[in-house]
C-alpha cells in the first residue's frame, strides 16, 4: 500500500495529465453533436454578449463593404422582380417571409462549424429555420436564445442539404467533405443525369427548411466513380462563408404542415 | 505572488487582444494567429509542474471559449505544458536545467528558438486534434485501448517466456 501511494506520489503530475486530458476529449466528444453541446459551444450566454459589444465596434469599420453588398442584394431583387414580372418566379410557390440578422460569430477552420447571429427568438427566429444570404446557403438554426441563435454552419460535417440540378431537377444531397471552406461535395446525382462542369446548382426545395430554387453555385469537377451509380460532384459555392455579414433567416410558416405531410408519405 | 500576477496581467491582455484582434472572423480572413500561445512560454519555470500542467490547461479552456471550439484548443495546450520541461531541455541542449530558465533574461535568439519550438508544437496537436476528433475520436480510442490490451497481453506472454527460458 505504502508503495502504492508512493508510486503516485511520485508520477502525480503524469495522473494529473491524464485526467486532464481525460476532460478535454470529454468535452471535445460532447462537442461532437450539436443536441449535447457542452458550455463551450455557442448557447455560452457570457461569450455570446462579448461577440455582440465587439461587432458593435468593428462593424463601424465594416460598413463600406456592407453598403457594396446592399447594392449586390438590391439588383439581385431587382432581377428576381424582373423575371416575376415576365415568367414565374424560380423560387417555389410555398410562401415565406425573411427576417434580417446580422452574424457576430463564425468559424470555418474546425470541422463542425458553428455560427451566431444578433437574432434570436424576440425577433421570431426558432429552432430548424434555414439561414441564407443573396449568395446562397449559411447553414440552419439549431438553438435560440431571447437575442441570439446558434446556426448550424454548412461548413458541418453534421449537415446535409438537399440540392439539385438547376437544368435538370436531378436531386442530390450536398455537404461538406471538411477540406477547403469554398467547395461542398454533392452526392447522389444519378449517372442517367446530364451534368458537365458549369452548371449551376439551386436548392431542391424537399425538406422544408430552404425554398426551393436558391442558387448555391457551380459545379467545378465532375467525378463518376468506378462502381456506383450515382456522380461524385465537386461544387464551388457563390457565398464566401469565410466572410459573412448581412443574413437572412426564412420562415416558411406551412413548414410544419410540410414536415407532417413528409411524414405521413413516409 | 509577483510572478502570478504578471502571468494573470499577460493573460488578461493576450486573451482580450486574441478574442477582439486577432479572430479570422473580424479580420475577415481564413487564418489568424494564435498569440495567446505565448503564455504557455510565459508560464514560470520554477513553479511545480502539476500547477503548470493546471494553468495549461486553464488558458487552453479559456482560448476553446473564445473559439467555441470544444476542448482542440485545451488538448493542445495541456500537451505542450506537460512537454515543456523536455521542449526546454531540447532547445538549450542540457546547457541549463528547466528550473533554472528565466524568460525574462534570455538572450532573444534563445527565445527565439524557444517560441518557435512551443509554436509548432502546439499548432501541431491543435491539428491533429481537430482532424481526429472529427467523427473518429470514438474510433480512435476504442481502436486504441482493445490493441493496446492484445499487445500488452501478448508482450507479456512473450516477456515471461523469454525470462522463464533463460533460468
Amino acid at each position: 500500500m505504502q508503495k502504492l501511494l508512493n508510486s503516485i506520489l511520485r508520477n502525480g503530475t503524469l495522473l494529473l495529465f491524464i485526467f486532464l486530458m481525460g476532460i478535454s476529449l470529454l468535452f471535445v466528444s460532447k462537442n461532437q453533436s450539436y443536441q449535447q453541446s457542452t458550455f463551450l459551444s455557442v448557447e455560452n450566454n457570457i461569450a455570446v454578449s462579448f461577440y455582440e459589444i465587439r461587432n458593435h465596434i468593428f462593424s463601424y469599420f465594416k460598413h463600406r463593404s456592407h453598403n457594396q453588398l446592399l447594392i449586390e442584394e438590391n439588383q439581385y431583387l431587382l432581377s428576381q422582380l424582373v423575371k416575376e414580372n415576365n415568367q414565374p418566379l424560380i423560387l417555389d410557390s410555398i410562401p415565406f417571409e425573411i427576417i434580417p440578422g446580422q452574424v457576430i460569430r463564425n468559424s470555418i477552420q474546425l470541422n463542425h462549424n458553428y455560427i451566431t447571429l444578433n437574432i434570436g427568438a424576440k425577433d421570431g427566429v426558432k429552432k430548424e429555420m434555414g439561414i441564407i444570404t443573396s449568395k446562397g446557403v449559411v447553414g440552419v438554426v439549431y438553438d435560440t436564445n431571447e437575442n441570439t441563435s446558434g446556426v448550424i454552419s454548412i461548413l458541418n460535417k453534421a449537415l446535409k442539404i438537399n440540392a439539385k440540378l438547376k437544368k435538370s431537377h436531378h436531386f442530390g444531397s450536398l455537404f461538406w467533405d471538411g477540406l477547403s471552406p469554398n467547395v461542398m461535395v454533392l452526392s447522389d446525382v444519378p449517372l442517367a443525369a446530364n451534368v458537365e462542369v458549369g452548371d449551376t446548382i439551386v436548392t431542391g426545395g424537399m425538406s422544408a427548411i430552404f425554398p426551393a430554387g436558391i442558387e448555391l453555385g457551380v459545379i467545378n469537377k465532375v467525378d463518376v466513380p468506378l462502381n456506383d451509380n450515382y456522380f461524385n460532384l465537386s461544387v464551388s459555392l457563390f457565398q464566401d462563408l469565410s466572410n459573412l455579414n448581412r443574413v437572412y433567416a426564412v420562415n416558411i410558416p406551412a413548414s410544419e404542415a410540410i414536415k407532417e405531410m413528409i411524414i405521413e408519405n413516409e | 505572488m509577483n510572478s502570478l500576477s504578471s502571468l494573470l496581467l499577460r493573460f488578461l491582455t493576450l486573451m482580450f487582444l486574441q478574442a477582439f484582434i486577432f479572430d479570422p472572423f473580424v479580420l475577415g480572413v481564413a487564418y489568424a494567429p494564435f498569440i495567446y500561445v505565448l503564455l504557455l512560454i510565459f508560464i514560470p519555470n520554477d513553479w511545480p509542474s502539476w500547477v503548470v500542467l493546471l494553468v495549461g490547461f486553464f488558458i487552453g479552456l479559456s482560448a476553446d471559449i473564445i473559439f467555441f471550439s470544444g476542448g482542440v484548443h485545451t488538448i493542445a495546450c495541456l500537451i505542450v505544458s506537460f512537454a515543456r520541461p523536455l521542449l526546454i531541455r531540447a532547445v538549450y541542449r542540457d546547457t541549463l536545467s528547466p528550473k533554472d530558465l528565466k524568460i525574462e533574461h534570455e538572450p532573444f535568439g534563445n527565445l527565439f528558438l524557444y517560441a518557435i519550438v512551443i509554436v509548432l508544437v502546439h499548432h501541431l496537436f491543435l491539428f491533429i486534434s481537430i482532424v481526429v476528433t472529427l467523427n473518429r475520436l470514438g474510433w480512435l480510442l476504442s481502436a486504441w485501448a482493445a490493441n493496446s490490451i492484445l499487445t500488452i497481453l501478448a508482450v507479456s506472454f512473450i516477456l515471461l517466456l523469454s525470462r522463464n527460458s533463460k533460468s
